[in-house]
């Protein structure tokens, strides 16, 4: 099993893999319904990143005008 | 005293007026008057006002497209310097445009011409925005709509990211600084994915520091891609032509920035689907191919069916030969029965003849030496027997 997925990004890019994997064929029967397991899971985690996303706001304080 | 060569006069002449900043980097307003075309394609003529006049020319590299008529208002850009061969001040014009175009347009013509020969705005240059960012800086105004509606946008689309906001004012004195301090503390943060410029609608003079050549060199040293989002969709600025992608609106830079989590969705769901079909059909494929196995496996084996109804041919074929045997056994056993019966006396006896035993003894007598006078004797004719008494007697050999 792959290790964790850190961002959104990393689980999404893993799914487009499985699926493509997956469709390609030439996988023994064990193979294949790993690789489909591995991508419901990642579907489950690109899902639940999305659904509990909530935008940062951060303000850079007090640029200096040194080096303008 | 020194005597000099009107060459080196000229040429000290020609030194002193390039070392003029002012000289160097020069608008100035006139009437056209004198106006030639060389075969060359270069252009001469006179900048003229009420009281004084400037040689000018225009050399076909610059021009282009230029027309010029006799008595046009002009504002004309160059540099002045001095035409050795004949020792006359010339203004060496790069840039000309009728008088009512104003001045900051042509201050814009001229650095946008400048900076697309340097390069910067080299469509090869451009860099692909990442699709999925994750620190995303913003170089506007604190205050103002301008960056609510960029979180509002970004929070709608793909509230995973971080906004980072570099606050600036973005108008008026100290704004082309600003623009540039913001964009310099973004670049040092070094995780940044991409950079929108943003400023709301204004005139040509409120956007003007969009069009400053720091501001251009800024956004061109960012590390990160650069989305300019400047005024309206019709205003197009220096920071534009500069930026990685220049998007008509604020709101629009935050859209390019950002893919839409809804179309994420969809995908995802979709990107399940074919994980779904493809397991199910890869399934079904492998579950045929057993079927297909498991029928050539019956197809090589011995046909038990057959082969049971041999069995049952050939039993019932030996049944029936067995029948035939004992059919005929029972005709030789009835034949056989038949001559037997031939052989027995009672068809004798039913003819008159008798059987004679001896009682004590139960010898048949067939001789009369068998028996003396006294001896009791049984007698056995066809249908039955009867006992009796020797009572005499006589042999044929005594």
């Amino acid at each position: 099993m792959a290790e964790k997925e850190h961002t959104f990004e990393e689980a999404y890019r893993k799914l487009e893999e499985a699926v493509q994997k997956l469709e390609q064929g030439g996988l023994t029967l064990e193979q294949a319904i790993a690789v489909y397991e591995e991508g419901m899971r990642l579907v489950k985690i690109c899902n639940e990143c999305l659904n509990a996303a909530e935008l940062k706001i951060t303000q850079l304080q007090s640029l200096s005008e040194e080096g303008a | 005293m020194q005597i000099y060569t009107v060459s080196q006069v000229t040429s000290y002449l020609r030194e002193l007026l390039e070392s003029d900043l002012l000289l160097l980097d020069l608008w100035v307003s006139g009437e056209v008057s004198n106006l030639m075309q060389s075969s060359a394609g270069h252009l001469y003529f006179t900048l003229k006002d009420a009281d004084s006049q400037l040689r000018c020319v225009l050399f076909r590299r610059d021009r282009d497209g230029t027309v010029l008529e006799n008595g046009t208002a002009v504002i004309a850009h160059g540099q002045v310097s001095i035409y050795e061969t004949r020792g006359e001040l010339q203004f060496y014009v790069d840039l000309v445009q009728p008088e009512g175009v104003g001045l900051l347009h042509l201050q814009f013509q001229h650095l946008k011409a400048e900076l697309e020969e340097e390069g910067l705005f080299d469509p090869a240059r451009k860099r692909p925005l990442p699709p999925f960012p994750e620190r995303i800086g913003v170089v506007t105004s604190p205050t103002g709509a301008v960056f609510h509606d960029i979180a509002n946008v970004i929070n709608r689309r793909y509230p995973l990211v971080e906004l980072i906001l570099a606050p600036t004012p973005v108008q008026g004195n100290g704004a082309p600084e600003g623009i540039v301090r913001a964009l310099r503390a973004l670049n040092d943060m070094e995780d940044i994915d991409v950079v929108i410029v943003a400023r709301g609608g204004g005139s040509l003079e409120e956007l003007w520091a969009f069009n400053e050549e720091k501001v251009a060199r800024a956004i061109y040293a960012s590390c990160a891609p650069v989305i300019s989002g400047v005024g309206h969709e019709t205003d197009f600025t220096i920071a534009d032509y500069v930026a990685d992608l220049r998007a008509p609106t604020p709101s629009a830079a935050a859209e390019l920035a950002t893919p839409d989590c809804w179309e994420l969705r969809s995908r995802i769901d979709l990107y399940k689907w074919d994980l779904l079909s493809s397991i199910s059909s890869q399934l079904s494929s492998w579950s045929d191919e057993v079927g297909r196995r498991q029928d050539r496996l019956e197809a090589l084996s011995p046909d038990l069916k057959a082969s049971r109804q041999r069995v049952d041919e050939l039993s019932r074929g030996a049944w029936k030969c067995l029948e035939g045997l004992i059919a005929v056994r029972r005709q030789c056993v009835e034949s056989l029965a038949a001559q037997l019966n031939s052989l027995s006396p009672a068809n004798t006896l039913a003819r008159g003849y008798a059987v004679v035993k001896h009682t004590a003894r139960g010898e048949v007598i067939s001789r009369t030496g068998q028996v003396r006078v006294g001896d009791n004797i049984e007698v056995r004719v066809t249908d039955g027997a009867f006992r009796g008494e020797v009572v005499e007697g006589e042999g044929e050999n005594g």
